[in-house]
């Protein structure tokens, strides 16, 4: 009987410290979804009737299969360059133990601050001939011109070194921290069996903070795959028009603002919704994403 | 599994949270302002404006001070569909008199969007008359739906040392032009640059290529087939092969530093802000006094008349919704019309007597050489007017038109990319497109 109670005091208590983060989620995830998920419904010029009319405009705009290129070639550079770069640098972060471990995590930081519309005109400064800090290195590989860096073949290039470097460093550090949280009895078992700095690594550390990768990959792919800032930045201001339309979101923006379609703006958020949805359940499903972390390292450690 | 399926519902919400911030991050709500003005309370106006137009908004708020409170927003030409269509969609916090690139008047006049007060009641008949037809891009269906700001109308900018070093004379046909130009070659010297909205405002626009040209509510005609647009392509491809029309645009940082800044530019066709706004400033081309000067359009061949094209010529457009329809009207005509606030300003005023005003001061400024205001005055009639508004914002295609100029150097390819991508947004906007 007290044991019951308890269990339920304790289904309370979650309940409690659930609830803020909740009136949070319904306030600006769900509400915000069920409208535009309805106005997707709604009636527009071509469609007046309403319905999935909207989505099958979205899908027959000539702009829409060029975008799902774009954004498709960018993911594909941009998620397993940050998986990579981010388990790499951040286990060697946590490998090299000095003194200046603890300020050096603050280096990883600064790429951090420069983010947005602040790092479009940074990197324009960087890659463009007339200005760059680099351009004796561009003019000896033959590359004098703007418009020979900032191309249309290039974008893709130049968009995914530009989300990188603003959300790379972010990860690194959290990363680090996740590696922090490996019990030193494991690690001091391996060392004791003789495993090296670099079986460490990837044999006993990489496997360990494996979920937090596979959490990294699920927000990563969500934000990559609403890229917006760079190509929309880039293509009001700098080269007017150079990647208008490029990615998914930039398009659902101009149905929306520039297109008087709202409905067909909400129907293509609603697609990428369900894309990153998607991916999120599989590759959740797909790994151990929510087995308890202990239980699977007391399997290791025993066997 | 009963774990894993909370725990996935979390991670879910986590990625709906972040959609909803990132589709969030894109807008930011305008509302609240300008709409709650009470009949017996101060009349409120509020104005968005780009930064080169400040200045006539707060001429107006001060000569309004103490009557009216005037609110004066600065933001980018390109934001204000945004806006105006975020108003649409809360149904409040409409802007009430906007500074537009020239096509807007045509999405706002839909009925769709229904931003743009129609001035018709508004509007003293004299100072549409003062427009001499060159105000007419704002008529839609019979009324009036803005007024130009200013006009655009391209002249032929040249540089009077480089055609005397030369021996060059002003060309007055494109033929002319076109030959003219050829003698440039080898010289460093070059007949413009050609991928920015240049190609469609002095070269497309001029020659009669239907691009644009909406016939009615309807129907547009978008044809990249028409010899209007063919002899363009023709004519243009060949300068820019031989390296005397420069493929970058006239802002490119490049074009810049190795030719505008190093007086390379002998001749290009520009609009008529083009010697105040580009031409002469310090961080622009930077060209020393006493050098430029201004001719009338070359004649392409089979016209009788030296159309000229608009390379912007904004609008001032008002807020149908607005509680006091006339303050709008009001100060619309003053920020487009006023001639002693529009004397100082860069760009061309289309109402007579505000041209007449700017003229004066343009016409003795020992910086050009001769009149350049007699070509811009001579032009005014001569602005094309079989492009027109449009409910698509064709506008927002140029920089397509211009990526491929800078990108390729393929003018036909170009072109025809630019026009096929309007004919799918006239027809996503609901027009027919016939050839």
């Amino acid at each position: 009987m007290l044991r019951h109670r308890s269990k339920l005091m304790g289904q309370i208590n979650g309940m409690l410290m659930f609830l803020p983060y909740l009136v949070v989620l319904v306030m600006f995830a769900i509400v915000p979804i069920v409208m535009a998920f309805r106005v997707s419904l709604g009636p527009s010029r071509l469609y007046p009737e309403g319905g999935f009319g909207n989505y099958l405009f979205v899908f027959e705009d000539f702009r829409f299969l060029s975008a799902v290129g774009n954004v498709s070639l960018f993911l594909l550079i941009y998620l397993p360059a940050m998986l990579i770069v981010v388990a790499v640098l951040s286990l060697l972060l946590d490998t090299v133990q000095m003194k200046y471990t603890l300020p050096l995590r603050l280096a990883y930081l600064v790429p951090a601050g420069i983010s947005g519309s602040v790092a479009i005109l940074v990197w324009y400064f960087m890659l463009e001939p007339t200005y760059s800090p680099f351009a004796g290195i561009f003019a000896e590989i033959g590359l004098t011109e703007g418009v020979q860096i900032f191309n249309t073949t290039n974008l893709v290039y130049i968009f995914a070194i530009m989300a990188f470097f603003t959300g790379a460093g972010n990860w690194i550090v959290i990363q680090y921290g996740s590696l922090q949280s490996i019990p030193q009895d494991i690690l001091e078992a391996a060392r004791m069996d003789g495993a090296n700095v670099f079986q460490q690594a990837f044999l006993i550390k990489l496997p360990l903070i494996r979920k937090y990768l596979v959490y990294m990959l699920i927000l990563v792919f969500a934000s990559g795959l609403q890229i917006f800032v760079e190509p929309y930045l880039i293509s009001s201001s700098v080269y007017p028009g150079l990647a208008k339309d490029w990615s998914l979101n930039q398009l659902s923006y101009t149905l929306a603002f520039t297109g008087s379609n709202l409905g067909a703006a909400m129907a293509l958020s609603m697609v990428m919704l369900l894309v990153s949805v998607i991916v999120a359940l599989v590759i959740i499903y797909r790994t151990d994403f929510f087995d308890e972390a202990r239980g699977k390292m007391k399997e290791k450690t025993i066997g | 599994m009963n774990r894993k399926l909370i725990g996935a519902a979390v991670v879910m919400s986590g990625v709906l949270l972040l959609s909803a911030c990132a589709g969030g991050g894109t807008t930011s709500s305008e509302t609240g302002e300008g709409v709650d003005e009470v009949a017996a309370g101060p009349r409120t106006l509020l104005l968005y404006v780009d930064p080169v137009r400040e200045p006539a908004a707060l001429a107006y708020k001060a000569s309004v001070e103490g009557e009216i409170d005037v609110t004066v927003e600065v933001l980018g030409q390109e934001e204000i569909l945004a806006k105006v269509a975020l108003a649409n969609q809360t149904g409040q916090g409409w802007p009430d008199v906007t500074f537009n690139p020239s096509n807007n008047v045509g999405v706002f006049q839909d009925p769709l969007n229904g931003y743009a007060l129609n001035l018709d009641e508004y509007v003293d008949s004299a100072i549409i008359e003062g427009y001499n037809g060159s105000g007419d891009w704002c008529l839609i269906d019979g009324s009036y739906y803005c007024l130009k700001n200013d006009l655009a109308q391209t002249v032929l900018w040249y540089d009077t040392v480089i055609f005397d070093e030369l021996g060059l004379t002003v060309p007055t046909t494109m033929e002319e032009f076109a030959a003219t130009a050829m003698k440039l070659k080898g010289t460093g010297y070059v007949a413009g640059a050609i991928g920015d909205q240049g190609y469609y405002a002095g070269y497309l626009w001029p020659s009669g290529c239907p691009i644009s040209q909406v016939l009615d509510q309807e129907t547009v005609r978008i044809n990249p087939d028409a010899v209007e647009c063919t002899r363009v392509i023709e004519l243009v491809q060949p300068l820019v092969d031989a390296g005397v029309l420069d493929s970058r645009g006239s802002f490119d940082a490049g074009f810049l530093e190795d030719v505008a800044r190093q007086q390379k530019v002998a001749m290009n066709i520009g609009p008529s802000w083009w010697g105040q706004f580009v031409i002469r400033p310090e961080d622009s081309w930077a060209i020393p006094a006493g050098r430029i000067a201004a001719a009338e359009m070359p004649l392409w061949s089979g016209e009788t008349t030296n159309w000229s094209g608009e390379w912007g010529g904004g609008v001032w457009v008002g807020n149908s919704h607005a509680p006091n329809p006339q303050d709008v009207a009001d100060a619309i005509v003053f920020l487009a019309t006023d001639p002693d606030m529009r004397a100082d300003k860069v760009t061309f005023p289309g109402y007579k007597p505000a041209f007449e005003a700017w003229s004066a001061t343009i016409a003795t400024d020992p910086y050009y050489v001769g009149d350049v205001t007699a070509a811009m005055v001579a032009q005014v009639p001569k602005i094309r007017q079989d492009e027109r508004p449009a409910r698509f914002d064709s506008r927002g295609q140029l920089g397509v038109l211009s990526t491929e100029i800078q990108g390729s150097g393929d003018i036909d390819a170009a072109t025809r990319k630019f026009m096929e991508g309007l004919a799918e947004l006239a027809a996503g906007a609901g027009y027919t497109v016939v050839k």
